[in-house]
Parts: structure tokens; sequence; C-alpha cells
């Protein structure tokens, strides 16, 4: 397309950067197309703009603004090849040693960041483990309790615990029991709590346990004997349990 | 610039010192003092230091070289602006006709032959063109909005602005090809 007036129009709306997306588009494929004088008057329009600001009062900036720049430049020649050479050698050196500081300040507050950081991580890790838990009884009483034959049993401290208190729940027909108990006594280390089904009169192993810190434990059988439970009770036992209770009786049911 | 393209902080240093000033009166003139002129001053230093190779001493000394940066930084953020904050125009007689502070000397040598010409080249251009141009230059208008904020049709709006570059251009074209402004 030829050379117009428009097209001097356009040009100097584009140095100014105040053209609209219309007359932008023409003026690109004006240039596209090949038009040595729009060239050279956009190039020169930007810079015959730039007198504009000639009239403006010149502003002297703070020397914070200097420092600030110089500090930011990063490696420079004269920094390696001519050390302490001029006044603007020293103090792009302070300004350096200003940013120093400052990177060492923002490290120790990084620093104090990642503690704090560090310690709210453990926290909500303790916090995600007890609802972990917390879950894990409630699905392992909701898969029991929700059985169509679902059965429950008191049991109540004894001598050495009396205290203590526990409750079955078991399913026949799915040869699971769940003991939950609570107020029970620490034990040595080398002990544990065994729970035990009576059939017949005869206690059989179901399994060993831990209370926790505040006496309290859920256990899931799932060595649950044949059906027919007619009691339960819980005793102290070596670590790892016996095939037959030996030690006190802390726990024991109340069939009804 | 070669030495500041060498990567001479001294050299940036002189640069600074030289133009900051003006540098910033324009960001300032252009921003207010909303504090974004000095962050607009230490963003075109950096450009500078960055992409000194970029400058191509044909197409105009150093110091227009850093008004383009400079006013198209601050331009930029007058746009990226939401709120209704612009400050208000002024005109030239405002701004920079008054006596100079203490502060100003140092742009008192180094440039003034170029002030001296640019503001010549400006005050010969007709009231119109003069403030159309102003109120592209200074606020970034669009030719709309110049032709909504002076109650004139646009196409006179082109016409002004065209008319006052090319003014501009032509009496600041030797100058413009000299390629020096004390730099």
């Amino acid at each position: 397309m030829a050379h117009s007036e428009r097209h001097e129009e356009l040009v100097a709306a584009a140095s100014l950067g105040i053209q609209d997306g219309a007359d932008q588009a023409d003026l690109t494929r004006h240039l596209a197309e090949g038009c040595p004088v729009c060239e050279e008057l956009l190039r020169d329009f930007r810079c015959a703009a730039a007198a504009m600001a000639a009239g403006v009062r010149p502003v002297t900036p703070a020397p914070d603004v200097r420092l600030a720049i110089l500090a930011s430049l990063g490696p420079s020649r004269a920094s390696a090849a001519r050390p302490a050479s001029t006044g603007a050698w020293r103090v792009f050196a302070a300004a350096a040693a200003l940013l120093l500081v400052a990177v060492v300040l923002d490290d120790a507050r990084l620093r104090r960041q990642g503690e704090d950081l560090r310690s709210q991580s453990a926290a909500l890790a303790g916090r995600l483990q007890s609802a972990q838990t917390a879950l894990a009884e409630r699905v392992l009483r909701a898969r029991v309790l929700e059985s169509d034959d679902v059965q429950m049993m008191l049991l109540g401290g004894k001598s050495p615990q009396p205290g203590a208190r526990g409750r079955v729940f078991w399913s026949p027909g799915a040869k699971r029991g769940i003991l939950v108990a609570s107020n029970l006594g620490a034990l040595p280390t080398d002990h544990q709590y065994e729970l035990w089904v009576f059939l017949n009169g005869k206690p059989v192993n179901a399994g060993v346990f831990d209370a926790d810190a505040s006496g309290h434990a859920l256990f899931e059988s799932t060595v649950f004997p044949e059906p027919g439970a007619q009691n339960f009770a819980v005793t102290i036992e070596p670590r790892g349990g016996l095939p037959a209770p030996s030690g006190p009786a802390v726990l024991v049911g109340a069939p009804a | 610039m070669a030495r500041v393209e060498a990567r001479d902080a001294d050299a940036l240093a002189e640069l600074y010192d030289r133009h900051c000033a003006r540098l910033l009166g324009l960001a300032r003139r252009i921003l207010g003092e909303s504090g974004e002129a000095e962050e607009v001053l230490q963003e075109v230093f950096l450009f500078a230091w960055r992409a000194a190779s970029s400058f191509d001493p044909s197409r105009g000394n150093v110091l227009t070289w850093l008004l383009i940066a400079t006013r198209s930084r601050a331009i930029d953020r007058v746009r990226s602006r939401k709120s209704a904050s612009r400050p208000e125009s002024k005109s030239l007689e405002d701004i920079g006709e008054g006596p100079a502070s203490p502060d100003d000397v140092e742009g008192a040598s180094v440039g003034r032959q170029w002030e001296q010409i640019c503001r010549g080249a400006v005050g010969q251009l007709p009231e119109d063109q003069r403030r159309a141009v102003e109120l592209a230059y200074f606020e970034g208008l669009t030719q709309q909005e110049i032709a909504d904020r002076t109650a004139t049709p646009i196409g006179t709006v082109k016409t002004r602005v065209r008319l006052g570059l090319m003014k501009l251009r032509e009496r600041l074209r030797p100058y413009l090809e000299s390629g020096s402004d004390g730099a």
C-alpha cells in the first residue's frame, strides 16, 4: 500500500504507544509490506517525542536509590579490575556491604521462619496421626457394629485394676471382635494385655494388645474363635502372650 | 555506553549521576509522588546495565534512549492502575519553567544543549499540537481519549499529533542524528 498521511498518523500514534487496536493492525500490515518512510518516521518520532521531557523539572533522587541500583548490578568488570580506584567503587563496595548485611539478616529471618515451619509441621503431623488413629477406630467399629449379628458385652475391672472398664463388640458371623477399654494401668515393657474368649467355660486366646499412655485401648481381634462366645476376660501376660492365661485378670465380662 | 556494555559499574554510576535527575523528573511527572517513580528509575538503570548492547547511537543519543525507557515504564504503570488516582495533567508552563533548585545544578551542565534545543522545539509548536502530544506523552491517553478530554474530533487529534511530532522531528533532526548528549 502506498505511503500516505494516514500512515504517518498511525506511525505517530505508535511512536507514543497510544494507537488503537485496529490502527495497530493497519500499521503492522503497512510496515510488513515495506515502507522505508514509515520505518524512519517511527524511529525518529520516538526520539522526537522525548523532547517533551525537556520541560520537566529535574528531581534529584534520594541517595539510597543510587546505592540500590549499584548494589544490584552483580559482577562488574570494574569491580574485578580496579578495586577501590574511584569513589564510585567505594560507594559500590559500601552498597554491596549493606546488601550483604541485608542478606544475612534476611537469612536469619528465613531460618527463624524455617524453624517455625518445622515446629508447625511437627504439630500438624501429630494432629494428623491422632486424626488417623481416630478414623481407624471409627472404621473398625463400623466394620463390626454394622454387622447384622453384632453383639456386645460389658467388662468390669478387677484387682489389681478395679477402675478399668471395657466393652467387647463381636460378630460371630464375621469372626471378628473389638475390645474398647479404658483406665487400664501401665505395664512393664515386657508385659502385654491378652484378651480371652470363653467357649464352653474354657479361655481361648484372642490376641495381645497394649494400652496407650492414657490407659485407653482399642483392639480388634482377627483371630476371634468360633461362634458361641460366652464370656471375655483380659489378663496381664508376658509380652507376646501365652496359650493359656497365667497372670491376673484385670477385666472380666458379665454375661447377661 | 561502551563501558557500561563492558560491565563497568563506574560507567553506569557516571551515567546515573548525569541523567538520574532528568529521568526521575520525567517519571514523577507521569506517576506523581507515589514512590513508583523511584522504582521506575531503578528499573531503567538496570535495563541500561543489562541491555546496553541494544543501544544504537544512530537512532538517538543515550539520554533519549533512557527517556524512552523511562516514559515507557512509567506509562505502563499508569495504565495498570485500576483506580482513578491518575495525577492531574499539567501544562509545560506549570512544570519545569520555574527556577532550578540547588539540587538541579548537575543538570545545568550536562545536557543543557539538549534541553535548550528541545524546549525551543516544543515551545514553537502550536498550542493545540503541543497539548495533544503532551496528553499522549505524559498521560498515555489514546487518541480517542485525547479527543474526549479536549472535546475535539478524533480526526483532528490524529492530525495534531502527527503534525506535532513531525515538527519536533524536523527541528531536532540535526541533534538526533548527531547522537551526542554528553553521555
